[in-house]
């Protein structure tokens, strides 16, 4: 199989994989778990007492720029970091000291990490030989995996002589075939091409929902995250910044933080004149709106208001100047299914984000437009450090 | 099932008490880690840390110390202190630039031959010590070969001269080694920059190349200052009038049987030795610009220039034939009565060193080093090992400790091992250990032999591993770990398969260090156990220089045989663990 081909072909086998066995998901509870690296004089906290239940079978992606913790915090669920505080429990059962060989849990690495001394098949064998299974049955359990990861032909294969998607597969076949309770994944795909990359998601999401692993997967690519995830964690700064679902993580992200890192995000500065239980009187562009609002976005916390690119609305201008919800197209960038402008207003620079538009109907730089938005699909947040305490 | 097959796994049965700080930190922790870190402290400690101890001990003791502070103020003294000082400083430039030389000619310059000349530069790496000395007697001496029967000279070899110009030639091969390896890895793209940028080769030479190398250059100046200080095969048969620390130290046990006086002279030596150690390693390491890791990115550039290529290339083939002479010297010179004297040919040299009374010590050496080489092989790369991915805060320190033997110059490590092994290791009124060196040890003083073997060779393991280990991905030892292996297991199944080749070169070195170290053995060699370069000196005393030759020859062709072997060995498909199914 040559490289090129390679994504056109299937990459995990389906029906085999009906064959790997079921495994027991694993329930975790993470408490209070702190890492601060460093000593006593110069202390770097990493991980700032993190609270963190992951369900059985669940699909957990931890998500966040460099340096937020993400990483460290999957190492210590591995057991390659010791927590300086706080409290890992595996099925109820507390395992914060427990050595990371000792632990139910596999792992697949950003660098794959194969035993280059090693064929596929023995790289796979390799932990099932540790816990002294018998030759016969150690024979048994790599064939299945590696008939259903598509890789039975490259058996006696060395790791050098695999593509790097077939190289992932044997990462990934090594990890399944010890039916841990807990897989977790720290950054995989990030050394694979675009395409390739696109695919893999799929494939893995797939196979997870088949054998109903926990899995907690690390990475810093948003669109991983969305399209893979059950919740997806926010972090930054070594604190959780939102645990929620990719839908309401896009559409009400608990921080500007949250709203800025997933998709793309204009935010308006908003005048609160009236806040209900949960929508809000606003004014913005020099017109009034009821827009859906944060719990802590309040008149006090001088809020912002996100309006995503394509949940603004463009017309042809009525004004002849800029000011209120009248701006000047700055620039216009043609993407084929979307066209996207800049547009400068009153209330600072817009992206704005047009599906598909017909021929007619778009701006040229210096044309005057009319700025609305969809209020419903709006959100109105507090902003750090801004208004009163 | 899934919960059967995990041997293990089972977590604390106990219900965690809500608030409660996890019982014990380390609870669980990888035991055979913890194991093994103790094992290889311990034997570090024996190997090198006691002999050291008590020559400060031994040093610091009044009698002792009233040598150490006349070091400035006692005449002889200062001009033994003098002497090895001026010796240092002018064999670590001329061996330095020897090196260089040799250098520029195999990476920069075309010519044929190159392998050739690769292999004689490398030929004082697996020559015992005296192999240079003696020939140079019997090439330059009063009556030598060449300075007397053929140019008629009446020069006198035994001094500084004479110490300057064997000393060079034996310790070159380090700055060769350490100076191709930096010009192969010179990115030939940045003389490639500089020359588009305008510059003639001369003066991307002196602007590009040459500032490059000065960690280099620097460093090998460094290690050949410590190698030269250190000598004592050399001062002894060379010396003459010329005393230097090692020698009078050497003097002060053998003849006076003055420990105190042996350790006095030692520290004066250790100091500078080790300070020198320290820069070179954690000063001269850092300012490194050059990687040694990355492969070239391309090959670089050969120097046609007639006005570079005819004078480095002279010089380089001169050292060549002074090294080729020097060693048919020490062929020939094993084949006839006296060489020079009386040249009739005669088998009694080689007939006394493979069926004689020599017999014994070729066997007895060969024995224990090859004893200490897989020893001191593997736990080079058990430091290496653990210095590189296990160790955090006290890595360094063990990572300092494995080079000692090494660092520490020979002479002060034989009188530290005489000192703490000739009687039984007392501590706390208990007797740990008998007497492992010296007339009445057990198993004839061999013990202590391969432990200085050990001390000696580890260090070449260690660094290779080092190096090695830091090129492998750590994530391929936690990918080992997270399926279920302990340290010991990763480092059995994974690690030691990975660093294979450094491991050879470690084994190699080890067995070459075991086999040409003479200056540690001198002090603690018994009538039951006889090394080889001990009894060259004996020899060389004696003035039977054929009998040094033949055993110098005869020792040189074990090393490479050996060596020869283990390369077949550690490279043989058979053994080297893929394994199939």
């Amino acid at each position: 199989m040559t490289q090129h081909t390679e994504s056109a072909a299937l990459v995990v086998d389906e029906r085999a994989a009906d064959a790997l066995p079921a495994a027991t998901p694993g329930r975790l509870d993470l408490r209070r778990l702190r890492k601060v690296y460093g000593t006593d004089h110069h202390a770097v906290p990493a991980v700032r007492d993190i609270d963190l239940e992951i369900n059985p079978g669940e699909f957990l992606t931890l998500l966040g720029p460099s340096g937020c913790g993400k990483t460290t915090t999957l190492r210590m669920i591995a057991g390659f970091e010791t927590p300086t505080a706080g409290e890992l429990l595996l099925d109820g059962d507390v395992i914060t000291g427990m050595a990371p060989n000792h632990r139910p849990m596999a792992m697949v690495f950003q660098s794959y990490a194969l035993f280059p001394h090693l064929t596929v098949f023995d790289n796979v064998a390799y932990g099932l030989r540790l816990k002294k299974l018998p030759g016969t049955r150690v024979r048994e359990e790599v064939e299945t995996v590696l008939t259903s990861m598509n890789l039975a032909a490259f058996a006696d294969r060395a790791p050098h002589q695999l593509s790097g998607g077939q190289q992932q597969r044997v990462a990934l076949a090594r990890a399944l075939v010890m039916r841990p309770k807990v897989l977790l994944f720290d950054e995989p795909l990030s050394n694979l091409d675009a395409k390739l990359r696109v695919q893999m998601r799929g494939e893995i999401r797939r196979l997870q929902r088949r054998l109903g692993i926990t899995t907690i997967f690390v990475t810093h690519d948003q669109d991983e995250a969305m399209t893979m995830s059950d919740r997806i964690v926010v972090m930054n700064v070594g604190v959780i910044e939102q645990v929620d679902t990719p839908g309401e993580i896009y559409r009400h992200p608990a921080s500007v933080f949250v709203a800025d890192f997933i998709g793309r995000a204009n935010f308006l500065d908003a005048e609160v004149s009236d806040v209900g239980p949960d929508t809000a009187r606003i004014t913005v562009l020099g017109r009034e709106w009821t827009v859906p609002r944060h719990p802590d976005a309040t008149a006090d916390s001088a809020p912002a208001l996100l309006v995503r690119p394509e949940s603004v609305r463009l017309r042809p201008a009525r004004e002849d100047s800029v000011g209120g919800s009248t701006g000047r197209t700055i620039s216009s960038m043609f993407y084929g299914q979307s066209v996207e402008y800049d547009i400068e207003t009153e209330a600072g620079n817009i992206v704005a984000s047009v599906a598909d538009p017909h021929e007619d109907q778009t701006f040229e730089p210096g044309d005057l437009v009319d700025v609305s938005f969809e209020a419903a699909r709006t959100w109105l947040l507090p902003v750090p450090g801004a208004g009163a305490p | 099932m899934t919960a059967t097959l995990l041997p293990g796994a089972p977590a604390p049965t106990e219900a965690p008490a809500p608030g409660r700080r996890r019982s014990g930190p380390r609870s669980g922790r990888d035991l055979t880690l913890v194991a093994t870190v103790v094992v290889v402290a311990v034997v570090l400690v024996a190997i090198v840390g006691l002999p050291l101890l008590r020559i400060l001990l031994a040093a610091f003791s009044e009698e002792g110390w009233g040598i150490v502070s006349s070091m400035l103020t006692d005449p002889v003294n200062r001009r033994i202190l003098w002497n090895t000082v001026q010796l240092g400083v002018i064999v670590s430039l001329v061996g330095t630039l020897v090196g260089f030389v040799m250098a520029y000619a195999q990476v920069r310059l075309d010519f044929r031959g190159k392998r050739i000349m690769h292999l004689i530069a490398l030929m004082p790496i697996v020559s015992p010590p005296f192999a240079v000395a003696t020939a140079a007697i019997t090439l330059f001496g009063r009556n030598g070969i060449v300075s007397s029967d053929l140019l008629g000279l009446g020069v006198d070899i035994y001094g500084l001269g004479g110490l300057v110009l064997v000393l060079s030639m034996s310790f070159f091969p380090v700055a060769y080694m350490n100076l191709k390896g930096m010009l192969e890895s010179l990115d030939p793209s940045l003389d490639e920059a500089a020359a588009l940028l305008g510059a003639s080769k001369g003066k991307v030479f002196r602007t590009v190349t040459l500032p490059m190398l000065v960690p280099g250059i620097a460093g090998s100046v460094l290690l050949l200052f410590v190698e030269s200080i250190a000598d004592l095969a050399n001062p002894l048969v060379l010396g003459g009038d010329y005393t230097v620390l090692a020698s009078r130290a050497y003097l002060a046990v053998t003849g006076e049987y003055n420990v105190a006086g042996g350790a006095a002279y030692s520290l004066v030596l250790l100091v500078p030795a080790l300070s020198v150690f320290l820069v070179q390693r954690y000063w001269v390491g850092r300012q490194n610009v050059v990687s040694v890791t990355g492969k070239p990115s391309g090959t670089p550039e050969l120097v046609r220039t007639p006005a570079l290529r005819i004078p480095i290339l002279t010089a380089a083939v001169l050292v060549c034939l002074l090294v080729v002479t020097m060693y048919s010297t020490v062929v020939v010179g094993g084949f006839v009565k006296i060489f020079g004297v009386n040249n009739e040919f005669t088998l009694s040299h080689y007939r006394f060193v493979l069926a004689g009374i020599g017999s014994d010590a070729m066997f007895t050496t060969t024995l224990l080093a090859l004893v200490a080489t897989p020893l001191a092989g593997i736990l080079g790369m058990l430091i290496a090992w653990l210095v590189v991915r296990k160790l955090r805060r006290t890595s360094g320190l063990m990572d300092f400790v494995g080079m000692l033997g090494l660092s520490v110059p020979g002479t002060v490590l034989g009188i530290g091992y005489a000192i703490a092994f000739n009687t039984p290791t007392v501590f706390a009124n208990r007797q740990w250990f008998p007497a492992v060196a010296g007339g009445s040890a057990i198993f004839g003083g061999a013990m202590a032999i391969v432990m200085v073997f050990v001390a000696r060779s580890l260090p070449s393991g260690q660094r290779s591993g080092i190096s090695a280990l830091q090129q492998i991905n750590p994530a391929i030892d936690e990918a080992s770990t997270s399926l279920g292996a302990d340290s010991l297991t990763t480092f059995r199944k994974v690690t030691l398969p990975l660093i294979r080749p450094a491991l050879l070169s470690g084994l190699t070195y080890a067995f070459a260090r075991s086999m040409t170290t003479l200056s540690p053995i001198v002090f603690i060699t018994t009538p039951q156990t006889k090394i080889m370069t001990s009894q060259i000196l004996a020899e060389v005393d004696a003035g039977r220089f054929g009998n040094a030759f033949a055993y110098c020859a005869i020792l040189i062709v074990i090393v490479l045989s050996v060596i020869g072997l283990l390369n077949l060995a550690l490279l043989h498909p058979s053994l080297r663990g893929v394994n199939r199914r």
